[in-house]
């Protein structure tokens, strides 16, 4: 979810690797790991999602019942832009429900004293001109101002990211590096990888088909498919049957993998890990900034659904148990009321994650996509991300701090992400002010997510916090002392994983086919793109509310 | 200076006095002659240190040298005549009522230059503060000398006591007025100078409680009271870098005679003779002696170059940075201004010159002008406000005629964000369309590949630049570009607007010399290959260090 870095070769294998182990020795120093304060847990609550799985909602009497011409199921990203489009298009009777108790999902912000931060997802780049569709939502939220002469956007100030944006650690040297390719001591061999590598990118860059279809662009199903093939193998293949064997490259390529897809370079298709580079054009080709606040996505949350403003239409804190596609039925319990509300409604547009529909289905078995899901070719990976209020801004020796500090680390079972300085834009009066909140982003790439998932929420906060904590330790010895709060957030699923075979392989179509007798309920979040990109979400959500629109009575 | 049987140094009060046969209590007949006479030597010292510290702050902080110091003199003086004639109704406890002496000269003096240093940005009028200070210690300094001849053993006759006494009085002062300006003053800097002496006069007070420590009523408590007294100035001296003013004193060409860390910057003033400096951050804002050559030189160009596009006054104009007021002065020379506004991050500043007298007649009292209307904020921000309530309706869209952006030099990441291709973006927006900008824009000799990341900046904002630069001695050569939504051509004279009677006061700008300002000579043209400075690459900050760094000492409006 940072931007891209890496940096390797730290012989020392930090405590993450295993799960039993790091549990064990977590819990021989419990205080220790508490630092000054206790960690805790915030945010999404794994509780509630497993309300799902209980079976007494489904005996549970109904207490009221609602009708609705639009039912969102889903309050994160793709949840708002589907309902923002929808008023659009002057589609008022719409209800949006949402499991938590604010909107948001993994775009959700939350606050330390120092600085609000995000507790997922944090930026988002500046869109290269054939987004057009998405630029008229930044436009109507403020981000974009206007337009210079030249028709090139221009952006809120306060909103595009300010420089120095990239730093890498290596244990090595205990040195900081600037940008996140490790280059220090780089030789000549790795120098001529790394070049090769880069041509090879610039010759794709902006590519299209006969058809003037780009081979890279977003939502990914827009791209040409002449690339297709690449989506059958891993990353990792790629790179060996090219003979890309610097260490250096392979972490930087491993690094943009997990930061974008929370997946290894193993693990990641081809395609997907090209796309990293190539979805929105090179950024060096296109001038691209990014785009980002201190509370991270949740500002352009915030901002859309005060856009939206649906009102009583919003309805956080309900879950929705069960869904009868043919009738176009939703069963919603109110989570703060406990009462059972039936809403039937004439399209619902299912914007939360797309492996939770099975499990409200009468008859799972019809979900076209659950081979898909029982087989693992459409997974989630879990992350675990944490927010930590200094006293003082890090140091370190080398490169100053800059938005995002990468280590590099080489064994791949230790890496994480490093953080990112949820302050670093902070205006001249806030820059003088001590202290920083720093976003700490590990995604759990075990070879089996559901394994790494389980690892996840068996830790308690104060394992995970005295994890965080040896973390940043191996770039910041003394930053213990410094920690004032520290804030841990789990996602189970935080995001699709695009594996080899995801994007092309049809996964994507039968996950995005309509359900229901003519096809009353479709799935738009963010994973049925198959990417776990903002753009995805805004994408499948307004082609979903389109969609929801043409068809009402 | 200190006793070699003195006490234990103040940081180690070592045992207690009863159980240490070295501090154990005299004989009766009391010190020896040449102690108390060496006393008489430290004690005389430390008195006209403070009279001269008191004398150089007076001149530093309120002008006027001759006049201060002849008042400092001579108040002081008579608060001495006061003290000795006091002298006489002291009457039983000598030795306590000495050492009691003693320690209040130490705070007080001790603490003289530190109090009118935080005084001067505390309070209205620095001199009630000051002429306390000084009555004070004259009166302290007044008794010592009678006491001490009358603690001296019995023996001596009159005319040689008077005489030793009073010949070490004087050589007292004779070193204090050499070494104060030679010595204690470019090395230490008023504050731990005074302070030093405080720890004297400390010294002093605990030898003496030593010395007359069988004639001293409850000797132990006035022990403490000395090793307190000690501790504190030794610890005021010891961590006298810690006081903004005693660290920088080395950073500055000139006394300092303010220094405030605020909550965004460190503001120091410095006077020397009748040149007042302002430094942010070390950064030389302008020089008294010069600063008209740099505030002419960034007003009135635009307000020539705006009568291309029409006849029309400039009535609104937004000045971001500027909170000295030395630009609004120049700007109110325009008797068509309806409203000034002025935008600068640190309220301090703004009222620093606003309130104190001294920089307030700098700026002829243009931040009280009921016209300007001060919005301590951050610029970018505050402009990003107005455009993005403008641009969702929720507030009018504002524009003004002139922008005078006047903001410190590009030395952090902070403020390099506010020379970025966004930053000039929002001015643009923020422009009337027949309005005229101007940018102050570092130099473009000491560092020209910042100047021009600027102008190309500028230019890459759609702002047509036209860089142009006028010599600024305390600066070196200094640069500034016109900016516009549409193309401009070159002012040729001084603008009409500017009435002749104001015309006459200008000191540097005429008509002929407006045209010059704009031509560079072949040493000064834009280097190749610059970069422009984004938000996300922020090239500026780093052209900046390097063409700084390149020029070292010579750079002086970076500080060091």
């Amino acid at each position: 979810m940072g931007a891209s870095g890496e940096s390797g070769l730290s012989r020392r294998s930090l405590l993450a690797g295993a799960g039993l182990g790091l549990a064990a020795g977590c819990r021989q120093a419990p205080r220790e790991a508490a630092g000054p304060v206790a960690p805790a847990f915030v945010g999404q609550s794994p509780e509630r999602g497993h309300l799902l799985r209980s079976a007494e909602l489904l005996s549970a009497p109904i207490d009221a019942r609602e009708r609705v011409a639009v039912a969102i199921v889903g309050g994160g990203v793709s949840g708002l832009c589907a309902a923002w489009q929808l008023r659009r298009r002057g589609v008022e009777d719409l209800a949006l429900f949402e499991l938590e108790d604010s909107l948001g999902g993994t775009a959700r912000s939350g606050a330390l004293p120092r600085s609000s931060y995000p507790m997922g997802a944090h930026y988002l780049p500046t869109p290269p001109r054939e987004l057009v569709e998405l630029h008229a939502l930044l436009e109507d939220i403020g981000v974009i101002v206007g337009r210079e002469h030249d028709g090139r956007l221009e952006f809120q100030s306060t909103a595009i990211c300010a420089g120095p944006l990239e730093r890498h650690f290596d244990p090595e040297t205990r040195q900081w590096g600037p940008g996140l390719y490790p280059n220090l001591g780089e030789t000549a061999a790795e120098a001529e990888q790394f070049e090769r590598f880069w041509a090879e990118l610039e010759a794709l860059d902006g590519r299209r088909d006969a058809g003037g279809r780009l081979h890279f662009r977003l939502p990914a199903r827009r791209s040409s498919g002449a690339l297709a093939h690449l989506d059958g193998q891993s990353m990792a293949d790629w790179l060996d049957a090219r003979g890309y064997d610097s260490w250096r490259l392979r972490w930087f390529v491993d690094y943009a993998c997990r930061d974008d897809y929370g997946c290894s370079a193993e693990q990641t298709s081809a395609w997907a890990g090209l796309h990293h580079f190539l979805g929105r054009g090179l950024a060096q080709n296109r001038e691209g900034q990014l785009l980002t606040f201190p509370g991270g996505n949740g500002e352009l949350v915030e901002r859309i659904a005060a856009r939206v403003a649906l009102g009583a239409r919003q309805r956080p804190g309900h879950l929705v148990y069960a869904l009868d596609p043919d009738k176009g039925e939703l069963r919603v319990r109110d989570l703060s009321t406990q009462r059972s509300i039936a809403v039937a409604a004439e399209r619902i547009l299912w914007a939360a994650p797309r492996y939770l529909l099975p499990h409200v289905l009468p008859r799972p078995e019809h979900d076209p996509l659950l081979p898909d899901l029982r087989a693992g070719g459409f997974s989630h990976a879990p992350w675990l991300v944490a927010n930590v209020e200094l006293a003082e801004h890090p140091g370190g020796l080398g490169a100053p701090l800059a938005w995002d500090n990468v280590p590099v680390i080489a064994d791949p079972k230790a890496r994480n992400l490093g953080y990112v300085v949820a302050n670093h834009g902070d205006d001249r009066l806030d820059a003088h002010r001590p202290g920083a909140v720093l976003t700490y982003y590990e995604p759990l790439v075990d070879a089996d997510p559901r394994e790494a998932r389980a690892r996840l929420l068996a830790g308690d906060a104060a394992q995970w916090g005295e994890h965080v904590l040896r973390s940043l330790e191996a770039m910041h010895p003394t930053i213990r002392a410094q920690v004032r709060g520290l804030h841990v957030h789990r996602w189970g699923h935080a995001m699709v994983r695009p594996t080899p075979g995801l994007l092309f392989g049809g996964v994507l179509e039968r996950a995005r086919a309509p359900l229901g007798e003519g096809g009353r309920v479709r799935a738009c979040a963010t994973d049925v793109g198959g990417l776990p990109l903002f753009e995805e979400a805004f994408y499948a959500a307004t082609e979903a509310a389109d969609w929801a629109a043409e068809r009402l009575g | 200076m200190l006793p070699p049987e003195g006490p234990a140094s103040p940081a180690d009060p070592g045992p207690s006095p009863a159980s240490d046969p070295e501090l154990a209590p005299p004989s009766a007949a009391g010190p020896r002659p040449s102690l108390l006479l060496a006393s008489v030597l430290v004690v005389a010292t430390c008195g006209l240190v403070y009279e001269l510290i008191t004398a150089t702050m007076a001149s530093y902080l309120l002008g006027d040298s001759v006049t201060q110091f002849s008042l400092v003199i001579g108040v002081y003086l008579s608060a001495m005549g006061l003290g000795s004639y006091l002298s006489r109704f002291v009457e039983r406890e000598l030795a306590t009522r000495f050492v009691h002496v003693q320690l209040i000269i130490a705070v007080v003096g001790g603490f003289s230059a530190p109090a009118l240093f935080f005084g001067f940005g505390l309070l209205d009028s620095i001199r009630p503060l000051l002429f306390a200070i000084l009555i004070l210690v004259g009166c302290c300094v007044g008794l010592e000398i009678p006491l001490l001849m009358r603690l001296m053993p019995g023996e001596q006759v009159l005319k040689d006591l008077v005489a030793r006494v009073l010949a070490f009085d004087y050589i007292g002062a004779l070193l204090a007025s050499i070494t104060f300006p030679l010595l204690f003053l470019p090395w230490l800097g008023l504050v731990r100078t005074s302070l030093m002496f405080g720890l004297f006069n400390a010294l002093v007070a605990l030898w003496s409680a030593r010395a007359f420590w069988d004639q001293l009523k409850r000797p132990r408590l006035i022990l403490a009271q000395g090793l307190v007294v000690a501790a504190l100035c030794g610890s005021g001296f010891a961590f006298g870098d810690r006081i903004e003013t005693l660290g920088e004193r080395s950073l500055y060409d000139a006394p300092v005679i303010f220094s405030k860390k605020t909550r965004y910057q460190r503001l120091t003033i410095t006077r020397w003779s009748d040149d007042i400096r302002l430094y942010i951050d070390g950064n030389l804002q302008f020089s008294s002696a010069d600063e008209h050559r740099y505030h002419e030189s960034l007003v009135h160009p635009a307000f020539a170059a705006r009568e291309q596009f029409g006849d029309a006054p400039a009535k609104r104009v937004l000045i971001l940075g500027g909170g000295d007021g030395l630009a609004v002065r120049e700007l109110l020379r325009y008797p068509e201004i309806e409203r000034v506004d002025l935008v600068d991050l640190d309220p301090e500043m703004t009222r620093l010159f606003r309130e104190t007298p001294a920089l307030s007649a700098l700026n002829h009292g243009s931040l009280a002008d009921p016209r300007v209307h001060v919005h301590n904020a951050d610029a970018m921000r505050w402009l990003e406000e107005h455009r993005s309530a403008a641009n969702s309706g929720a507030g009018e869209r504002a524009s003004w005629d002139v922008i005078v952006v006047d903001l410190p030099d590009p030395n952090n990441l902070s403020l390099g964000k506010l020379y970025t291709r966004s930053f000039y973006r929002l001015v643009r927006w923020a422009l009337a369309p027949d309005g005229v900008a101007v940018v102050q824009s570092t130099s473009p000799y000491l560092s020209p590949r910042a100047f021009w990341c600027i102008v190309q900046t500028l230019d890459a904002a759609d702002l047509h630049p036209r860089p142009y630069h006028a010599h600024v001695p305390s600066f070196g050569d200094w640069g500034y570009a016109l900016i516009a939504r549409s193309p401009l051509e070159l002012p040729g004279a001084l603008p009409t607007q500017l009435p002749p009677d104001e015309r006459t006061k200008l000191r540097f700008l005429a008509d002929e010399l407006v045209p010059s300002l704009f031509a560079f000579p072949a040493d000064q043209r834009p280097p190749e290959g610059l970069e422009i400075n984004r938000l996300d690459t922020q090239m500026l900050v780093h052209y900046y260090d390097r063409d700084l760094a390149s020029f070292g000492p010579l750079a002086r409006r970076a500080g060091s």
